[in-house]
């Protein structure tokens, strides 16, 4: 175990003992650990594999409670990494250019093996990832764990929130079809409203004055490169940062009277909590309500992930992507709409473009980065709805019910040239 | 490990008090990085904005007066442009809505667009919806070999015709 150990000193076997012994001395050569059976190894199995040092040793029993997390921040890991893995293989088949692009579409559904049940799981897991997303964003909220010392892990995460959108807004414009063309001139004719670099950004975004070829570029060379890598960067820090705010948020627990009699006495820190210091890390004090992430968390994280890939393979078997008309630059649809996280932004815009598109999103979004610098109070963190966030809450909850009419009103009760109809 | 490093910025702290050149050239270089990162920036922007776009020519000529007879309304919606004739007045009005880009399409009391619901009337004025501004006219000329010629770079009064 130890490494200063020295190997035993072995008398030269013979090449049949060597050639026998060789898979044995492989497989520990690799995995340096036997699977743990004492808690010495399930910390050394935590520490020494590359994929799993990721994990802090122990973790709070807090942390494992599905009611608390409801597992929503590793499924939209999970539905992001499902994502990359489609992706990538449809990229094989996909040309991002006008004439092309519809026809690789057809070929999906055609000629290419697995090519539309592929399509599907991309589809579908984007999707998925905007509402799951969007619904963590409100756990972290409901639980108050955007408070002290986690604020700038909440702006991060209201980062990612944009990047998801913007991810799937370039997606969006891939498959060269209708609603992908007239999506995408609406969204960036939003975009020409935004006071002074309205247009001057619009004129960048599409590289040209009308939604076309060079759009179509630069849209397929944000989405698969550029803002993957910036979301990959993104989520990285945001779980760094778990690990260095003292994990997951959870109700305060009063500390026990640290041993005064010498019962533990502080001579020497050992490893690497020498280096962390502030509040967080506590030696001697703490209530022992931790239990070891091998194999607590990682079957919790394996429950997670089985749970969202057999949603995701479930919904692509039983359901197509839609894939509508090839572009037609004369004649948008009517009524012409947006993806559906986007349906309360049109149905807003369908007001005032100015105010609907770019005020209101823009103090929404700017209200919800500064939520921790706002809030600085610090209790009721850890518990779901807490009585002390009433208030808080209350107008969170008022803002999404209210994104969430917006966008039932928008998907369900347009109709042609956004007249308001009755869906049934 | 963590004693070593305090004793050592205030040793540099004390060296850079006594050393004023020191501490010019610390300032200076972080200068000259902050100006290199803005000049990134300016020329990061100047790369993603095109200079040739590979769109459609803005000016384009749509054939002669005679093709358009007194009293036509004809959208072309290739060109997004709106020809219209009365008597022997020619004019040229945007089919782009003002809201959100979509082509508005010619209906009984002017035009109507289909994504929002701007309406205008028969000269592009506002008349319901989130339109924001009136449909623009644009500039129609006669070429020399008799062509009428428009130019959608060239934005002029609503109300002005060409006479042929």
């Amino acid at each position: 175990m130890t490494p200063t150990q020295e190997p035993p000193i072995q008398k030269s076997g013979t090449a049949l003992s060597t050639l026998r012994e060789l898979p044995q001395n492989f497989w520990n050569s690799i995995f340096r650990n036997p699977l743990p059976s004492t808690d010495l190894e399930r910390s050394s199995t935590s520490f020494t594999n590359f994929f799993l040092h990721i994990h802090p040793v122990k973790v709070n029993k807090n942390t494992l409670r599905p009611a608390y997390t409801m597992g929503l921040g590793l499924m939209a890991t999970f539905l992001f990494v499902i994502l990359v893995v489609t992706g990538v293989l449809l990229m094989f088949y996909y040309v991002p250019s006008t004439t092309q692009a519809y026809d690789r579409m057809l070929d999906l559904r055609g000629t290419v093996a697995f090519g539309i049940f592929l399509r599907n799981m991309h589809r579908w897991s984007a999707h998925g990832m905007v509402a799951i997303v969007f619904l963590h964003m409100c756990r972290v909220f409901f639980t108050g764990a955007y408070k002290r010392p986690r604020e700038f892990n909440w702006v991060l995460g209201v980062l990612l929130l944009l990047v998801t959108l913007f991810l799937s807004f370039t997606g969006y414009l891939l498959p060269w079809d209708q609603l992908a063309f007239w999506a995408i001139t609406v969204g960036t004719s939003i975009a020409g409203y935004a006071p002074l670099v309205g247009q001057q950004m619009k004129f960048v975004l599409l590289g040209d004055t009308t939604v076309g070829q060079e759009a179509l570029l630069r849209f397929y060379v944000l989405h698969v490169a550029v803002l993957p890598a910036v979301l990959v960067l993104l989520v990285a820090i945001h779980f760094w940062r778990i690990r260095k705010d003292g994990g997951l948020s959870r109700p305060a627990v009063p500390a026990a009277p640290a041993p005064t009699s010498g019962v533990v006495k502080l001579k020497k820190i050992y490893g690497l909590q020498g280096f962390v210091r502030g509040p967080f890390t506590k030696l001697g004090n703490v209530p022992n309500d931790s239990v070891f992430s091998w194999p607590n968390l990682l079957m919790a994280e394996l429950f997670v992930f089985v749970l969202t890939i057999s949603a995701i393979l479930v919904i692509s078997l039983l359901f197509n992507a839609p894939l509508e008309q090839p572009v037609n630059v004369m004649h948008p649809p009517n009524p012409a709409k947006a993806p559906w996280y986007f349906l309360g932004l049109q149905e807003m815009v369908s007001y005032s473009a100015f105010w609907g598109g770019i005020g209101i999103p823009g103090l929404m979004v700017a209200l919800l980065f500064l939520v921790p610098y706002i809030d600085r109070t610090t209790h009721g963190v850890g518990k779901w709805f807490a009585k002390e966030r009433l208030l808080a809450n209350t107008i969170f909850l008022s803002m999404v019910i209210l994104n969430v009419i917006f966008i039932a009103i928008g998907t369900f009760f347009r109709g042609p040239n956004w007249s308001l109809v009755w869906p049934f | 490990m963590t004693v070593a490093p305090k004793s050592h910025d205030k040793e540099a702290a004390t060296l850079d008090a006594q050393m004023p050149r020191r501490r010019l050239l610390a300032w200076l270089s972080g200068f000259g990085l902050f100006a290199s990162a803005l000049l990134a920036v300016v020329s990061d922007w100047l790369f993603f904005k095109p200079r040739v776009t590979y769109g459609p020519n803005a000016r384009f000529a749509i054939g002669k007066p005679e093709d358009f007879p007194p009293g036509t309304r004809i959208a072309r919606d290739v060109e997004r442009v709106c020809i219209v004739r009365e008597g022997n007045k020619i004019a040229a009005i945007s089919t782009t809505c003002t809201h959100l880009g979509c082509i508005v399409a010619i209906a009984d009391t002017g035009f109507a667009c289909p994504c929002h619901g701007s309406h205008y009337d028969q000269d592009g004025n506002v008349t319901g919806g989130p339109a924001p501004k009136p449909l623009p006219w644009f500039q129609v000329t006669l070429a020399p070999n008799g062509d009428v010629v428009i130019d959608k770079n060239a934005s002029v009064d609503p109300g002005t015709y060409l006479t042929v």
